[in-house]
């Protein structure tokens, strides 16, 4: 078996909103044998925002968390979908264009740094498929999620674009139903698993698009009579679970859909705790999951 | 033969009371693409089904439909590839989403005319024709900045699968931003400000969520979402302070001051003290979870480092402006994963696989 060794990028949400996250992570990773080694030197990737103020900083500070992975001669892993998008899209450009990565070399040389495009940039989601295999994650389960309907919401940045992405298939995604399949668990197919949660026109389209949208998407999975959702992305996980009950209010309806990140799902069946899961931490509860684990 | 089935998307409002979905068989061709299969079963089973269509070549644009759940030009995608790629012998075809149908396929487009009327889509020069008796001309960066968003042929593929435009139908959507955008960024455009004007209105251009669904469905390499960012980008330069530009400037603050986004104080920064009134429920909630860093309250901790940070930071700030950024060619690209041993995942394959265990 490779070496499943890791430069890891926690990103914003984990360090902040949504700890449970970083919690579980690194408990499932160390069962499932994957080293991470925390980049305590990386930034923020900018989230989209930096890149539509100043994309050259945005470049820049990419290429700099990225060259801090290259420094440990390791491929980067991240827990975030929009942090993979973004720094996959500096990866891109820099790789594809020889005269801006000079330009943000000679920046980053300015700092002793330098951006080699040897480490590649991957998700928790992908190595776990990929890096581990459906095969030993099956021979692993210990509480198989026989009991649930799991509702896999992708979130965008894990999907889309494809010159940026590429893992699957956009259009037809299937690596989260796979993995809840290996955990025993049954996947639902409903309207919103590909859809978009929201989040990132939270600060000028609140009422207008996002809580509309965070409100299909529960309401989807409920319509399916899915236990759960579970998503890879702590940003949809924020406004699918802790903006909920906005949500809610928002349509006038009461969906009460508890939202898991993936992590705590794979924890779940491998027989962690769901205290030290963090399932506690949610603000739809999770209770009825829990007397069924 | 092998045969596939075509489902149908079927309304006819002067006798049908509700939509209806109608099926035919057809036998699997090599090379059939979604509308050569529409021409068939037309043609051979039912001459009532309704679609446009012209040049069957993916440049007029007109035959835009909802197959399988995603909107493409019918003339673009062949039977085959769809049935292995949903791993299914039907394929739905449906007229495109967030529109009114009219008939079957066809939907109407005023709503999208109207649209598109708002940004002025058409040359407004900044001063009138070089006195030599030549035509306008343009430096090769400048071409190469409006270049991708001059291939627009106005599908509307990508209105139809928006996300925000799903919620909200005044949003202009992301083909008319993106042709506001092929204008504004022109260097011989004389109305970039009455242009962005027209975008920002209502804080039109800020309701983009980000999806990069425009992009993926986008039949030729116009990168609507790329599009939009780069109007926001224009935005802030004119010195527009919107929503999206203050969350900006908390971000770049933040960068530079700890490393990582102060999540706690956003809210605060964001709206002001009605803001952080406005939140405080979601904050309370949040602090009952235990999901909230005290620390991050003072300032938090910053990231390992930071010298390093601020000085990158300073420096790519100097060199922003001699640096130009190339738009990235996407036409049919796919990311590769440069590791040995990792290929695109095949789930089909692998589902395959389980299915023989």
């Amino acid at each position: 078996m490779a070496e499943l060794r890791y430069a890891f990028y926690t990103g914003c949400s984990a360090k902040g909103v949504a700890p449970e996250l970083y919690n579980s992570t690194k408990l499932v990773a160390e069962k499932l044998g994957m080293e991470l080694i925390e980049l305590e030197a990386a930034t923020c990737c900018g989230a989209g925002a930096v890149q539509e103020k100043d994309e050259f900083l945005a470049l820049t500070i990419n290429a700099r968390n990225i060259a801090l992975a290259e420094e440990l001669g390791l491929d980067l892993l991240t827990i975030c979908n929009t942090c993979t998008v973004m720094l996959r899209e500096t990866k891109f450009k820099l790789d594809n264009d020889p005269e801006l990565k000079e330009a943000v070399n000679e920046v980053l040389r300015e700092a002793g740094l330098e951006y080699k495009g040897t480490s590649e940039i991957t998700h928790f989601l992908w190595e776990v498929i990929d890096g581990v295999g459906l095969d030993r994650i099956r021979e692993m389960v210990v509480k198989p999620l026989s009991e649930f309907k799991i509702a896999p919401f992708y979130g965008c940045h894990i999907i889309r674009p494809q010159y940026l992405i590429g893992y699957e298939d956009p259009d037809n995604p299937k690596s989260i139903e796979m993995l809840i399949e290996a955990l025993g668990g049954k996947a639902t197919d409903h309207e919103a698993r590909l859809a978009c949660c929201g989040f990132h026109s939270f600060w000028s389209a609140e009422e207008k698009v996002t809580l509309k949208l965070t409100a299909l998407d529960a309401e989807s999975a409920k319509e399916e009579k899915a236990d759960f959702m579970v998503t890879p992305c702590p940003l949809c996980h924020t406004q699918l679970d802790a903006m909920q009950p906005e949500a809610e209010s928002r349509i006038g309806v009461k969906i009460g859909m508890p939202v898991l990140h993936l992590p705590q799902m794979i924890g779940l069946a491998l027989g962690i705790p769901p205290k030290e899961l963090g399932l506690d931490k949610h603000v739809v509860s999770t209770e009825e999951i829990l007397s069924k684990v | 033969m092998e045969k596939f089935k075509l489902k149908v998307f079927r309304y006819d409002p002067t006798k049908d009371p509700e939509p209806y979905y109608k099926t035919y068989e057809l036998p699997i061709e090599k090379g059939m693409t979604v509308l050569s299969a529409l021409f068939k079963a037309k043609e051979e089973q039912d001459p009532s089904i309704s679609f446009r269509y012209n040049c069957r070549a993916a440049i007029c644009g007109s035959c835009a439909m909802r197959i399988n759940g995603h909107a493409t030009l019918a003339c673009k995608v062949q039977i085959t590839h769809l049935l292995e790629k949903y791993n299914t012998d039907t394929i739905v075809v449906e007229p495109i989403g967030n529109v009114k149908p009219l008939k079957d396929l066809i939907y109407d487009m005023d709503w999208l005319v109207d649209k598109l009327k708002k940004v002025k889509p058409w040359f407004i020069p900044k001063e009138p024709p070089p006195p030599d008796g030549k035509e306008y001309r343009q430096d090769p960066y400048d071409h190469h900045k409006i270049d991708f968003a001059s291939d627009c042929i106005l599908c509307a593929s990508c209105m139809s699968d928006c996300n925000a435009l799903k919620v909200n139908k005044d949003y202009l959507g992301p083909m008319v931003l993106a042709k506001a955008y092929r204008f504004a960024a022109d260097s011989r455009d004389g109305a970039k400000r009455d242009r962005l004007e027209a975008v920002l209105k209502d804080l039109n251009l800020e309701w983009c969520v980000r999806c990069w669904e425009c992009t993926t469905r986008c039949p030729k390499e116009v990168q609507p979402y790329e599009n939009i960012i780069r109007l926001r980008i224009m935005a802030a330069e004119e010195g527009y302070k919107t929503p999206g530009e203050i969350h900006a400037e908390i971000f770049e603050k933040d960068i530079y001051k700890r490393g990582l986004l102060n999540e706690m104080l956003l809210p605060m920064r964001q709206e002001g003290v009605i803001g952080a009134v406005k939140r405080a429920p979601f904050g309370i909630r949040m602090m009952l979870k235990g999901k909230v860093n005290f620390a991050d309250f003072l300032g938090g901790h910053k990231v390992k480092r930071i010298e390093e940070v601020r000085k990158i930071y300073e420096k790519a700030k100097e060199k922003k402006k001699y640096v130009k950024i190339k738009l990235p060619q996407i036409m049919g690209v796919v990311y590769e994963d440069k590791r040995k041993n990792r290929k695109r995942a095949n789930f089909t394959e692998k589902l395959n696989e389980t299915a023989n265990k």
